[in-house]
């Protein structure tokens, strides 16, 4: 189609490719770490097939830590790509789905969904998302028109709304006292590694039309920065685009919070970097991020589970260490 | 029919608010047309009725002879640019990569330029004399320097009209010239039809080859710049006492705020 | 209801022989408690303990030597504390379990996470789920085990043990009709109890107590008020902690003299290992317990 090559493309080209090879790295690292010994040799070996299929380091690698590994990149992706949609419709670097109180929001839908005994697909992912889309809803609701643009409103709306989703999730771990009270707070936790190559590939069938849908809405997405008013003089059917933004942004965030938990701060961190690296520019961006923030996620997984001696920290921690800092930062930058 | 732009009785009320009252105008090809007003006289609404952000209530727009709402979205974008008042974006963009955006409108959904879209958009910048600035970022631009980039872009849109809604307001003394006289630059070397609002009626005065004077909703008066600019009209439509002569420069009318000190009729 | 139980046993000691004789000779077909089938080898030899009442099981049937790994608080017997750890009974450390190659996994109905039978399953490790939850099915799972690990012989005698001394309290607490007000506080902070369907409630009901907690919520919170009204005669305080912490607690109820436990001196402070998992020891709780709430009954028999 575009014969001339435009430039634009070589951009994208070399943004991801260059991530995507971050992106491996962080893979094999992370299938060859773990709270077994092994090496990096181990991983080539099974990777070259001179290691039995048998044995049991060929499962470990392959059916524990790789579905895992992917698991996380996958979750990663779709957390960053989350902010980034987010930070370019209200216009504003510090908006996040777990700042703006979103995950919180499907967090009880899936609570809800576990509660009432559905499998994790497609039970509790339905019933996460209708929780993400009702706090979306609130949240667009108390910080309508042009307030939403203002920073400090939108934060406010979002620790307002995420205190009560915390206080709803506590209400509800409360009242429940038998044996799914150890399924909510194990889910909670945001563990990754309960997952096999099935439900990594479910996942990843709903996740990746999303990626492409947002990659296909990226020019509107910069031309959005501009302003509504700006970006519709432009030719771009904001309502449609918004819209359709909302609702898969709340969809990949709903299955992300359905599967790990409670995973903060990627999508604050991730866009920020990549930013500062290549530029604001969406059709950069939304590649780098899925790229970029599946790499992260991994490295966040791998030291989730490799820093304790015993056992393994939820991810979420690591993240919420990295990017609370962050976040604080940027906000008193923003502010001066 | 020559005319760019074409009204008939436009009417526009936000709720019971009516705030548009059968406003009628046309505006002529290559024209440079500046609507005026007091506060809350209903500027803004007409600029984004015009623009097609707004639908009238009731009323007919024309654009270039052919009813608005036939338009497609893009097909309006590639003959209507709309510099909004001042936006702030906390993103940094760089002057060329927001001029580009003015290409979105001829190219696909990914909005992939060409060299030939940097061509454009490089000419864009140049009209506006923004050379030296094309890799800064927006952030690190004065409040005049944005409002070039602003205008660069809509000019990248290679446009037939360009509306503008009060680009000049917040600017200081000279630059609210050097606007103006791109603007008129814009009209004469690329024969772009400048729709403005403004506060400014002394600007306004000098500049506009037509004026629209606005007065809660209505159009109180409309033609040249002799015609709309009298003491009668000004007092009427922003109710302060204002001294008209001719302007030094000749030409075009000059208004004068009275203070009370020294007024001049009891 | 004992002849019922007898039978029951009996009847599982008659069949379960008959379910290992069908099978071929490497591996057999069973159904779980949670009535899941699983297969399972003849003879486990690398087993992997997934809960720390289960590891207590295992060594009390003396097949300690076959378990390759427990989980992080299998502190009992001694010898469970040097096992290898795969992560505490919540949170399994999945990939530890694998590498320890176990050809069997016992797991836990309330505590494992249903999924983490369902991944070791697919990663052909099978997994049985027992469900011991009062003292019958103690008894059944002490069975059930000793019969996957070739232990049934000992396993009986266990179960035969269990029986005699929970029907020696029984015998005893039959002598009077006198039930007293019984509240067990699990724990130092917050005061929680146990309700209807818990395992320390039968045991406080066999050791002829009344349960002040008894109600459809397991472990249910109680404010200090709550337990004034309630006006125990007897308070026994089950706390991991040590002595110091003991009295402390002690002190903080004999603020309240009006409550007969004060007036009486009847606030005990107990050693909770007795009473918090669900295995043989357990009567070991039930005996302390009929000392506490019946001294005269146990006096009268030494």
């Amino acid at each position: 189609m575009n014969i001339k090559s435009p430039f634009l493309v070589k951009r994208v080209i070399t943004a991801s490719s260059l991530l995507i090879l971050l992106l491996g790295f962080a893979i094999v690292l992370g299938i060859s770490m773990g709270s077994t010994d092994s090496g990096i040799k181990d991983v080539f070996q099974s990777l070259l097939g001179t290691k039995e299929p048998e044995s049991m380091l060929y499962t470990i690698i392959w059916q524990i830590r790789f579905p895992r590994v992917l698991l996380a990149a996958l979750v990663g992706a779709a957390l960053s790509l989350g902010g980034l949609v987010f930070q370019a419709l209200l216009r504003n670097p510090l908006a996040e789905p777990y700042i703006l109180g979103i995950s919180g929001g499907s967090a009880i839908g899936a609570i809800i969904g576990i509660l009432m005994g559905f499998s994790r697909f497609p039970g509790v992912s339905l019933t996460a998302f209708t929780g993400s889309i009702a706090t979306l809803l609130l949240i667009l609701a108390m910080s309508s028109g042009q307030t939403i643009l203002k920073k400090d409103a939108l934060l406010l709306s979002g620790v307002m709304v995420n205190a009560f989703c915390g206080a709803v999730i506590m209400f509800l771990v409360s009242m429940t006292q038998d044996s799914r009270l150890h399924n909510i707070l194990f889910w909670l936790m945001g563990d990754l590694s309960m997952v096999d190559m099935k439900h990594v590939g479910i996942l990843a069938a709903t996740l990746l039309p999303c990626f492409f849908l947002v990659f296909w809405l990226s020019n509107p997405m910069n031309l959005l920065l501009m302003g509504k008013e700006t970006a519709q003089t432009l030719g771009v059917n904001i309502k449609a685009v918004t819209f359709t933004l909302l609702v898969t942004t709340s969809f990949m965030v709903s299955a992300t919070v359905s599967y790990c938990g409670l995973v903060g701060f990627v999508g604050l961190v991730i866009p920020h970097l990549l930013r500062l690296v290549f530029g604001p520019d969406h059709r950069v961006l939304v590649p780098a991020c899925v790229f970029g923030g599946g790499t992260y996620m991994v490295f966040c997984d791998l030291l989730a589970r490799t820093l304790p001696e015993q056992g393994e920290m939820p991810a979420g921690v690591i993240t919420a260490i990295i990017g609370a800092p962050l976040f604080i930062y940027l906000l008193k930058r923003s502010s001066r | 029919m020559n005319s760019a732009i074409t009204a008939k009785n436009l009417s526009h009320s936000f709720g019971e608010d009516l705030v548009l009252r059968n406003v009628s105008f046309q505006v002529p090809k290559r024209d440079f047309f500046i609507i005026i007003g007091p506060n809350g006289s209903g500027k803004t609404t007409l600029m984004k009725i015009i623009s097609g952000l707004l639908k009238p209530r009731n009323g007919e727009l024309k654009i270039l002879n052919r009813p608005i709402d036939q338009y497609h979205r893009k097909a309006l974008a590639r003959t209507i640019a709309f510099v909004p008042q001042m936006t702030f974006a906390d993103f940094p963009f760089t002057v060329t990569e927001i001029v580009l955006m003015g290409r979105s409108p001829y190219l696909g959904m990914l909005g992939l330029e060409e060299e030939n879209d940097l061509e454009i958009a490089n000419q864009a910048i140049a009209f506006t004399g923004l050379e030296n600035l094309a890799h800064r970022k927006l952030d690190q631009l004065s409040g005049g320097e944005q409002q070039r980039v602003f205008i660069a872009r809509a000019i990248c849109q290679e446009p037939d009209i360009i509306l503008l809604d009060e680009p000049t307001a917040s600017l200081d003394l000279a630059y609210q010239v050097r606007i103006m006289d791109l603007m008129e630059k814009l009209k004469t070397e690329k024969g772009i039809t400048v729709v403005m609002v403004s506060h400014d009626v002394n600007l306004a005065a000098m500049y506009a080859d037509h004026l629209l004077l606005l007065h809660n909703g209505q159009v109180m008066c409309q033609g040249l710049p002799d015609e709309v600019i009298t003491y009668q009209n000004l007092e009427a439509a922003y109710g302060c006492t204002l001294l008209v002569d001719e302007s030094p420069l000749g030409k075009s009318p000059r208004v004068t705020l009275v203070p009370r000190k020294y007024s001049i009729r009891e | 209801m004992t002849t019922f139980r007898y039978i029951t046993i009996v009847f599982m000691m008659a069949i379960l022989p008959l379910i290992s004789l069908e099978a071929t000779s490497v591996a057999k077909t069973v159904t779980d408690q949670l009535g899941r089938h699983v297969t399972v080898p003849d003879k486990p030899q690398r087993v992997v303990s997934l809960a720390p009442s289960i590891t207590e099981i295992v060594f009390a049937l003396d097949q300690g030597h076959r378990l390759q790994g427990v989980t992080t608080y299998s502190d009992f017997p001694p010898e469970a504390v040097k096992l290898p750890k795969v992560g505490s009974y919540v949170h399994l450390d999945l990939e530890k379990i694998v590498a320890l190659k176990p050809d069997l996994c016992i797991a836990i109905k309330d505590g494992n996470p249903r999924v983490i039978a369902q991944r070791l399953e697919s990663l052909k490790i099978p997994v049985y789920a027992v469900d011991p939850n009062n003292l019958e099915t103690i008894m059944k799972t002490v069975l059930e085990i000793g019969t996957l690990l070739n232990a049934k012989g000992r396993a009986n005698q266990l179960v035969k043990n269990m029986d005699l001394r929970i029907q020696k309290v029984k015998s005893l607490v039959a002598k009077t009709t006198h039930r007293p007000r019984v509240f067990l506080q699990i724990g130092v902070s917050p005061i929680v109890s146990a309700g209807t369907h818990t395992f320390i409630h039968e045991l406080i009901v066999i050791a002829g107590g009344t349960n002040l907690s008894a109600g459809p919520i397991p472990y249910p919170r109680f404010s200090r008020e709550k337990v004034l009204a309630l006006s125990p005669e007897i308070i026994i305080i089950t706390s991991m902690a040590r002595s110091a912490v003991f009295e402390k607690v002690k002190a903080e109820w004999e603020k309240w003299p009006n409550m007969p436990a004060v007036r009486n001196q009847r606030i005990y402070v107990e050693d909770s290992n007795f009473f918090d998992r669900p295995t043989p020891r357990l009567v070991d709780g039930l005996e302390l317990l009929i000392r506490l709430i019946h001294p005269e009954l146990v006096e009268k028999i030494q």
